[in-house]
Order: C-alpha cells, then structure tokens, then sequence
C-alpha cells in the first residue's frame, strides 16, 4: 500500500561542508603564509602501466608563494605534463559524491500523484592573488640535478634528481621553498627509491595573461609498473587529519587500496525528514564516525559503477549529469569513445589520513570488481490529506513505526542526540482513532547498530543450550 | 552439583582430546573464527552464498575425488579447510568463477600428483588458476587491515605450537626471512620510520597466509631443514616480487612457484610422512 513516487535528489554539499585545500605532494609557503592540507582531489587514470594524476589546486594563499612538490617514478617529458580546467573536479564531485534521495509516499485514501524535483548546491571556488616567482639553477654540490624544464600553462616545472635528502632540502630552501624541518627524512626515502621530484611554482606572466582567478590542476601522465599516491610527503607539514578525495577511472572495475582496508561507506539508510537542511552536516559527522569504528585507518568507498558511453545506468538516481566523452578525454581516459567503447569503470574513494594511522604511502590496484556502489540516505515523505480509512489508519501506524527506525538509523549513524524525535515520530498520532497510538518500544535499543552483538548472543545462546542438552543427556544415562 | 561438574570437566576432556588429535580441527575453528570476525567486525563483502559455494564445491569435488582414489572419508576436513582458506582470500562477483576456483583447487589434489603426494596447496593453486585464467577474481591483500588481527594471529601461531600441529618451523622461516629482508630495505636502505615496517608486518593477508597456507603439512618438505631452507626461499621469492615487480600478493605467487620444489627435497632430504591424526 505504500506507493512510493518518486525521486528527488540533492547534491552532497557534505564535501563543500568540509574545508577545501591542498593535494598530496605538499604544498610549501613561503614566508609566514600558513597552511593546512586540509582536503584534496585527485583524478587517477590507471589502464595497463599507464597511469595519469591529476592534481586538483585549491590553494588559498598568494599566487607566488605557491609551490608544490610531488615524487614521481620517471623523469617526465613536457608532452606528458598539461594543465585542465578546474571545472572537471567539480563535475566528477557532483556526480559521484553522496546523495540525498527523496521519496514520497501515496495517500493510501486517494488517488496517486507524482512528484520530480531536482537541485544542487554550488561550489565556491578558491580565488588566489597575482604575484610571481622563478627557479635558481641547479646545484651540483648539492647533488641535485635539474633533470627538465618546462613551462606549462601558469607553471613553471621542474624535474628534480638527487642523490640525497640534506642537499635536496638546501636546494629547496635556497630557492625558497619553505620545507619543514622534518621533510629530508621523508625525501630520503624517495630518493632512494630512484623517484624524481616534480617541482612546481607559478609562471606569473603567463598566469596574468589567463583570464582565470584560480590555479589549474596539473595533470602528469606516465607508465610505470607503480600504481601508488604519495601521501607521506604531505603529511611532514602537517601531523593533523587530512582529507582527499580519489576520482579513478579503469578499464575493468574498481580500484582498491592494498595497504589499508577499502570500506564501504553506510549506504541505503533511511533516514528523517529534518535531516534534509543539515545533510552536508549529517554525511561530514556519519563519514566522521564511520572512520573512527573503523580505527581511523580505513579507505572509504563513496562511488563504483560503470560509467561507459553504452551503459545504460549509471547511479540511482544521478545527482548530477554523468561523465561523457569530454570529460573523459580532460581526465586521461583515452580509451573511452563511440557508443561501443570499452569499459570505462569510475572508483571514488575519500580517505582521511594522519602520520600516526597511515605510516605507509596509499598504493592500489585494479580489481576485476564492477559491482555498483553509491552513498545514497533516503528521505520519505508522508502522505497528506484525509487518513481516516482503514489503510489510512494502517498506514499512520506503520508510519509512527518506520520514523522510529529512522530515528534510530539517525543515531546509529551519527550518534546526534534528535531532540526532537518524540514529535517527529508522533507528528501524525493524533490522527489515529484508536487507543493504540502510542510510541512503540523495541525489544532491542537501537537496532541499526546490534547486529553483530545479536549474532554473538545468538552463537553463544546455541552454545549454551548445546552444552545443556548434552549434560541432562549423559545425566539421565547415567 | 559436584557430580555434574566431575561429569562436565569428562566430557570437555573426551572433546578436548578428540580435538587435539586431528590437526585440521584447529585449522577449521581457527580460520571458521576468523572469517566470522571479518564478517562480524569488518563487514568484509563475505557474501554467505560465496563462502558456501566454495564450501560445497570443494567437499563434493573430494568426495568426488576420495571415492575415485580411495582416500579416507575424513577427507572432508581438508576440503573444508581449502574452502575457508579460499572464502578468506579470494573475491569474484561470477558465481561461476568461484565454482571453478573451488573445483580446480580440490582437483588438483588428485590429478597433480608425484610420489603418492599431490604437490600444491589446493587454495594457493586454486586462487592462482582463478586469477590467471578466468581475469574475474582477484584477492584484496589490504582487506584485513593492521590492527587486533595480529595479536590474533600470534594468538593462533602460539596454539600451533603448543598443540604441536602444523608446521609452525615453516611459518617463522618465511616470516623472519621477510622481516630480515624489509628491514634492511625499508629501513637501513630506504630509511622509512619503524612504523613503516611494522605496518606491512601485521598486514592481515600476510598473516594468514604466513601462519595458515604454507603451513599445509602435506605439500610441506618432510624434513625439517628442508622445510626452513623452503620457507625462507619463498620468502626471497616474495620479497623481490613485490619490491621490484610491484606485485601486492606476492607470496601467493612465490608459493606456487616454490610448491613444485618440495619433490625435490623430499627427494634428497627424507623426513617421516605427516599423518593428520596423531
């Protein structure tokens, strides 16, 4: 009796709720300009051993002292170096990120009706100030070598070499770059590695003569057996949480990390009404908790479907147009084209990392895995109008009912104390005839989060009355 | 009252011993404990219906198989224990694929055979044959994350010792092997943090793998020494593997390489043939 209509959707403002900054490379000021990496996006392109990065730059500082440091495996050519348009970052966010989903239900005493809405919530974008800056040579006796440069977009590009942490970490400082006082142990190890360094500032004259009033996002391509993110680099300016945000595009399914657990974020969960105004709120505090159950070192999944130009479906429902041909050729995906292209698999994880719970850098692969996956919470709506039928008052039941599960889902999630649930779970009871409109009490408190303790007390009941039934067996034969 | 607690301390003795004597009983709580953790805790996507597709083809195909070759009924218990073993590693959305991953594993049991002993670990064979062969299934090294699941696992490796079962020598060869070799490279060579090291150590994958796939006493080197020298070479195996090739599972790989070799040192190293129950 509960025809459901129809859907609505809203976008998870929950990412534009959270502070919006860096990547992870690190991001050096210069002079007493202070920053946080706070969050970060980065596209991955991963077919074969051809991977493409690209880096989103939401740095909000002066346009001169922005810099950035990002290992890389192989020295890179200039054809592989570009710069994209901002826009596709908000676009793939839109996509893909959580939604909000809006149900209504039928007047089970009238005839149906249908509803459709559809919004969106902007992103702001970061707005930097002009000013310039160039490179100093390169020094041999620091053992570091200038490998290629290359002016690309507003950036001037360097590809470092060195032989060791110390004389890189002079070089940097000597060309002001503000480094932390702990960064030369984390550059040795990259050395070591045989990784180069991709060292950007901005090319000042080239970016007064682009018309945009923030920086592009630089997108490198390479092939290299590695399939990794450097995150430790970003973590020596900062010993605090950092968020970022992984777009993965792949030829055959998801992406997952190796190094840590790839989670599902809680997904299909009802939820109340009054959530709606405050969603970006409820996702940052659900994903908040989410990640401390999970001992703060997990990666989340937000997003997995196929989204190739044949695929029919491609989320239920959409929060925002999806992906085509020229968003996949911005972000790399080369392979993508025609109506009987290949597979083209979209991964969005959201990780948020710290020193002490992600001592290793995130490395991935690519898994056969095309199962879907969406951070979906739905709303329903109840019905209006004359209830006084039978199924009218059934219906006003199984409603008190549900929005106590509701409320129930709301604290399980996000341990947020409703105040006013008592109302929002009896906001209809004085339309019930009968003397049986009271608010109903579970057996068990809380039910969403107990699953797992009931599945123990079931094992350990059935181990009881096992035991039992064996003792008055032996009992009565002896 | 006392009579009754005389009558349950008998009982929990004839259990206790009828336990002990079969390894594979240990291995079966163990690992059946483990999966219900990841499923419990972890909310790992342990669909039931995978774990009981692999669990009825692998008893079937041995039922199959045992008939076939005449092994013991008991054999059951191996097959289950491949079953876990597999339901713990190994992920396909194919059902299909899980099926075969099952059916290859136990049947390589008894179609590849030298000298009366069949020479992979039915899991490590399956999980590799459904991964090169059907590009549908894949095995998550990071699912099990870093954290309690150590202390479980140490937990185990003590039991196994204590319970004088498995083979714990092959265990501490690979493990110790591994953990000399990434020392020296992620900390002497590379210079990471501790943490860094201690961090793919308690790796949950590693773990399981270290303490319950090549611990299988039949495709095991019977001879002790041999069993060391064995342990240590896959642990070289996996550590170029995945320090050069990139390769995140590769001890699964090295074992499958490695398994073929145990002929070899049964050959030239003798040893008592291991007998499940004791």
């Amino acid at each position: 009796m509960k025809t459901k209509i129809f859907i609505i959707t809203l976008l998870a403002s929950a990412l534009s709720a959270l502070q919006v900054h860096a990547f992870c490379g690190f991001y050096v000021a210069k002079a007493d300009t202070k920053l946080f990496n706070n969050k970060s996006e980065v596209i991955l392109v991963r077919d074969g051993d051809r991977t493409v990065i690209t880096m989103s730059n939401d740095f909000k500082g002066t346009v001169k002292d922005f810099a950035m440091v990002v290992p890389v495996p192989v020295v890179l050519q200039e054809s592989q170096i570009r710069v994209v348009n901002r826009r596709i970052f908000d676009f793939l966010d839109a996509y893909s990120g959580p939604r909000l989903v809006e149900y209504y239900d039928s007047n089970p005493c009238q005839p149906v009706f249908e509803v459709e809405e559809y919004s969106r919530v902007a992103l702001t974008e970061a707005v930097a100030e002009n000013s310039s800056m160039k490179f100093l040579a390169d020094d041999a006796d620091l053992g570091v070598k200038v490998e290629a440069e290359y002016t690309v977009g507003e950036y001037n590009i360097l590809l470092l070499s060195a032989t060791e942490s110390k004389g890189l970490k002079t070089w940097l400082i000597k060309n002001e770059y503000k480094i932390p006082a702990t960064a030369d142990e984390v550059l040795e190890p990259y050395i070591k590695s045989e990784m180069k360094f991709f060292v950007v500032k901005v090319n000042l004259e080239n970016y007064l003569k682009s018309d945009t009033d923030y920086l592009s996002p630089i997108q490198i391509e390479f092939n290299h057996d590695r399939f990794m993110l450097p995150i430790r680099l970003g973590m020596a300016n900062s010993n605090g949480e950092q968020d970022m945000i992984v777009y993965a595009f792949t030829r055959s399914g998801r992406i997952e990390c190796t190094n840590y657990r790839t989670v599902k974020i809680p997904t299909d969960r009802n939820i109340p009404l009054f959530v709606e105004p405050k969603f970006g709120e409820f996702y940052k505090t659900l994903f908040q908790k989410s990640y401390e159950q999970n001992g703060k070192r997990a990666v989340f999944l937000e997003y997995a479907w196929d989204v190739s130009t044949g695929s029919q479906v491609k989320c239920d429902p959409c929060v925002g147009p999806p992906p085509v041909q020229r968003e996949f050729q911005e972000a790399g995906v080369n392979w993508a084209g025609g109506w009987n292209g290949e597979t083209v698999f979209f991964t969005r994880l959201h990780v948020r990392y710290s020193r002490s719970k992600f001592p290793q850098d995130l490395t991935f692969q690519v898994t056969p895995n095309r199962e879907r996956f969406q951070g979906r919470y739905i709303l329903t709506h109840p019905a209006s109008g004359d209830f006084s039928c039978d199924a009218g008052q059934e219906y006003l039941r199984d409603l008190q009912n549900r929005r106590r599960k509701e409320i129930d889902e709301l604290i399980a999630l996000t341990d947020w104390n409703a105040r006013h649930s008592y109302n929002y779970i009896n906001e209809f009871s004085n339309r019930l005839e009968d003397e049986k409109n009271e608010f109903p009490i579970g057996l068990l408190p809380n039910g969403g989060g107990s699953t797992p303790g009931l599945i123990l007390l079931l094992i350990s009941a059935l181990g009881v009355g096992w035991w039992t039934a064996r003792l008055i067996r032996e009992r009565s034969m002896a | 009252m006392s009579a009754l607690m005389l009558k349950f301390q008998q009982s929990l003795q004839v259990w206790g011993s009828v336990f002990i004597k079969d390894a594979r009983h240990f291995q079966i709580f163990y690992l059946g404990a483990f999966l219900l953790f990841g499923i419990i805790f972890l909310d790992l996507q342990s669909e039931l219906s995978r774990i009981l597709l692999f669990l009825l083809t692998c008893i079937i195909t041995q039922l199959i198989g045992a008939a076939w070759r005449g092994a013991s009924p008991s054999s059951w218990k191996s097959a289950t224990i491949t079953a876990l073993g597999l339901s713990l590693l190994l992920y396909s959305s194919n059902f299909w694929v899980i099926i075969f991953a099952a059916f290859v594993a136990m049947a390589s049991k008894f179609l590849i055979r030298f000298q009366g002993k069949h020479i992979f670990n039915p899991g490590n064979f399956g999980i590799i044959a459904a991964i090169a062969l059907t590009g549908e299934a894949w095995v998550s090294p990071g699912q099990w994350g870093s954290d309690i699941i150590l202390v479980y696992f140490f937990g185990a490796a003590a039991l196994m010792v204590l319970l004088k079962v498995g083979r714990i020598d092959t265990s501490l060869s690979f493990i110790i092997t591994l953990f000399i070799l990434e020392y020296f490279r992620t900390i002497v060579y590379l210079g990471w943090d501790w943490d860094v090291l201690f961090h793919k150590f308690s790796n949950g994958s590693l773990l399981l793998f270290t303490f319950f796939m090549i611990t299988d006493p039949v495709t095991t080197p019977k001879n002790k020494k041999a069993r060391i020298i064995w342990g240590a070479m896959i642990a070289v195996l996996a550590f170029g593997l995945s320090q050069w090739f990139y390769i995140y599972t590769a001890p699964i790989w090295a074992l499958f390489f490695a398994a073929p070799l145990t002929a070899l040192f049964n050959h030239y190293m003798k040893g008592k043939t291991f007998q499940w129950i004791q």
